[in-house]
């Protein structure tokens, strides 16, 4: 197990080593494409996979990280490196506070309660011109740090990519600890959990505050990645895009969600001809996934492994 | 009779226009078993969410020695060491027996979140320790061959003692448990007696039981109450109650006899 570990951890930072020499500068964009929708996803799964609480605010959490780092590296002067952490950690104030509101209705309600906190935080980027250029949006100043700027996908790889595997793995530790634990409980029975001295509203709402700050930090890299702050990319259809992402990857899994996320990065490109229905075909994949894959992606490879286990034990 | 442990005063729960409870007023003595029985609809369930919290007394006090606990929120009232089990059994179904237990006893081998992220630190250890009393919990109950299979899985009388390791697991001074023989066959609810007099004699653990199946009231329970409408109609000894004729009437009925396995 242990060996296996080093084995692929080696490889990883072999291939973080090498890519950037061996794949052209679009792939690089795409590679760090994968991995800020994947730690957005990622704050979607803590949320909605394993509290079981609906969400769609992490778009919000997205614009939310990339404006507040922009404003706040515009009017400051401080270096993105700096503001985005620090945006991130009062989006996941916000989310705390926003799941201490919310979460007293469950279900549909709270469905629609995340889905208004969206429409605020979009109309009120819209109409804050002064600081946020209004409809017409903002440019993402580049990301400087040691002195060097980092702005096209080969350059920003060498950032992303460190801070997404990061996250990733701490994502994972803490939902195999005794907080995830404590969240997978409380989905299963809320009664129960109380009962077993859980203070049920406060691990909702703290996995809200993960979902904002991890949503947060993606949209940060989102915005690099991007340049530019458009108010129209933060709708509600956006929150229901990394919700679809988060559901084809399997709500509990972190490796399904990255592939997940590769998959509807990738797709577009794949079906270049068939643009305008590209919402359709997001559309049928979540439906697919919902009726036939509750589980998603992960649940295919888990299937995978057993046939292939089966199989193998029937040759003498 | 020394300081109650758990002391139920006056306590009236109404739902709308229904009295669900009205004027019950209960002492449980430390160390000791005490059951409450009722026919269906007497107000036993309610009672055990009234002290856990899950309803809120309109008229009366609860106390655990000398704090007051009615009003508080269930999980705090956990915390002050009441542990339940629910009637219709409520486990965490995907989790395995043993994470089940080790939920109620994360509060006691606790770490933070940065050593929650990072693994690190004193994360092994404390998982450890964990993994550990909740494998003693386990084998109290006799479930310790059953560690890593999903609770829903399990058949229902070893779901009801998971029930019980879980609730043990938050450490208690008094475990309510609620109705925990329905549904067990004569060889389990033995079984169940026997935990359950371990627990109290060898661990000192105060236990009020809800129940009405009489094999298991009538063996281990040291003091007896009977509720019926909403009130209390008699309280003493297994054989006192027994033999009052108000219980037998409105309780028993006609089929007293069988009922009290006499």
């Amino acid at each position: 197990m242990t060996i296996s570990k080093t084995i692929a951890a080696f490889v990883g930072v072999a291939l973080f080593l090498i890519s950037p020499h061996v794949l052209p500068e679009f792939r690089l964009f795409q590679v760090c494409l994968i991995a800020a929708t994947a730690v957005v996803v990622l704050g979607q799964t803590v949320v909605t996979g394993f509290a079981g609480q609906i969400s769609l605010a992490q778009s919000a959490f997205v614009a939310l990280g990339g404006y507040g780092s922009t404003i706040l590296s515009t009017s400051t002067g401080q270096p993105f490196w700096v503001t985005l952490p620090v945006t991130a950690v009062a989006v996941g104030v916000i989310g705390f506070v926003l799941g201490q509101a919310t979460l007293r209705v469950s279900g549909h309600y709270l469905a629609l309660a995340t889905m208004a906190f969206t429409a605020i935080v979009q109309l009120a980027l819209i109409h804050g011109d002064p600081l946020t250029g209004g409809a017409a949006g903002m440019p993402v100043p580049a990301f400087e740090m040691f002195g060097r700027t980092f702005s096209t996908g080969g350059e920003l790889f060498y950032v992303i990519l460190p801070v997404f595997v990061a996250l990733f793995v701490m994502t994972a530790n803490a939902m195999s600890s005794r907080f995830g634990r404590g969240l997978t409980a409380l989905r299963q029975s809320e009664t129960a959990a109380e009962a077993m001295g859980l203070d049920v509203l406060r691990y909702k709402a703290g996995a809200f505050a993960a979902s904002g700050f991890l949503g947060a930090i993606g949209g940060g890299m989102l915005a690099l990645l991007s340049t530019y702050l458009d108010p129209a990319q933060f709708s509600i259809t956006q929150s229901v895009y990394f919700l679809a992402i988060a559901v084809v990857g399997g709500m509990l899994s972190p490796v399904g969600i990255v592939v997940s996320s590769a998959l509807f990065v990738l797709l577009p490109e794949l079906l270049q001809s068939f643009q305008s229905y590209l919402g359709l075909v997001f559309a049928l994949l979540l439906l697919g996934f919902i009726v036939l894959r509750p589980e998603g992606i992960s649940s295919i490879a888990r299937t995978l492994v057993r046939v292939k286990d089966s199989s193998a034990r029937e040759v003498p | 009779m020394s300081a109650p442990l758990l002391s139920i005063r006056d306590v009236a729960v109404r739902f709308g226009g229904i009295v669900a409870l009205d004027g019950v007023s209960l002492d449980v003595a430390p160390g000791s078993i005490h059951a409450v029985i009722g026919p269906n609809g007497a107000g036993k369930s309610t009672l055990l969410n009234a002290i856990t919290g899950l309803y809120r007394p309109a008229n009366g006090a609860i106390f655990l020695q000398e704090k007051r606990i009615d009003g508080l929120a269930p999980h705090l009232i956990t915390r002050m060491g009441i542990a339940r089990t629910f009637q219709n059994t409520e486990l965490f179904g995907d989790m395995t027996t043993i994470e089940n237990v080790m939920i109620g006893l994360d509060r006691h081998h606790a770490y933070g979140l940065l050593t929650a992220v990072t693994h690190a630190g004193t994360f092994k250890r404390a998982e450890a320790e964990a993994r550990e009393a909740a494998a003693k919990l386990l084998d109290l109950v006799g479930l310790s061959g059953q560690m890593t299979v999903a609770a829903s899985a399990l058949p229902f009388g070893n779901q009801r003692r998971l029930e019980i390791a879980r609730a043990l697991a938050i450490q208690p001074r008094l475990l309510l448990l609620d109705e925990p023989a329905a549904g067990l066959r004569e060889a389990e609810i033995d079984d169940l007696n026997a935990i359950l007099l371990r627990l109290c004699r060898t661990q000192g653990l105060t236990i009020l039981v809800i129940d009405h199946v009489m094999p298991l009231v009538m063996t281990i329970s040291d003091r007896i109450s009977v509720l019926n409408f909403g009130r209390k109609i008699a309280e003493g000894e297994p054989e006192q109650v027994r033999r009052e004729p108000e219980v037998i009437k409105a309780y028993l009925g006609d089929r007293a006899k069988h009922a009290l396995g006499a």
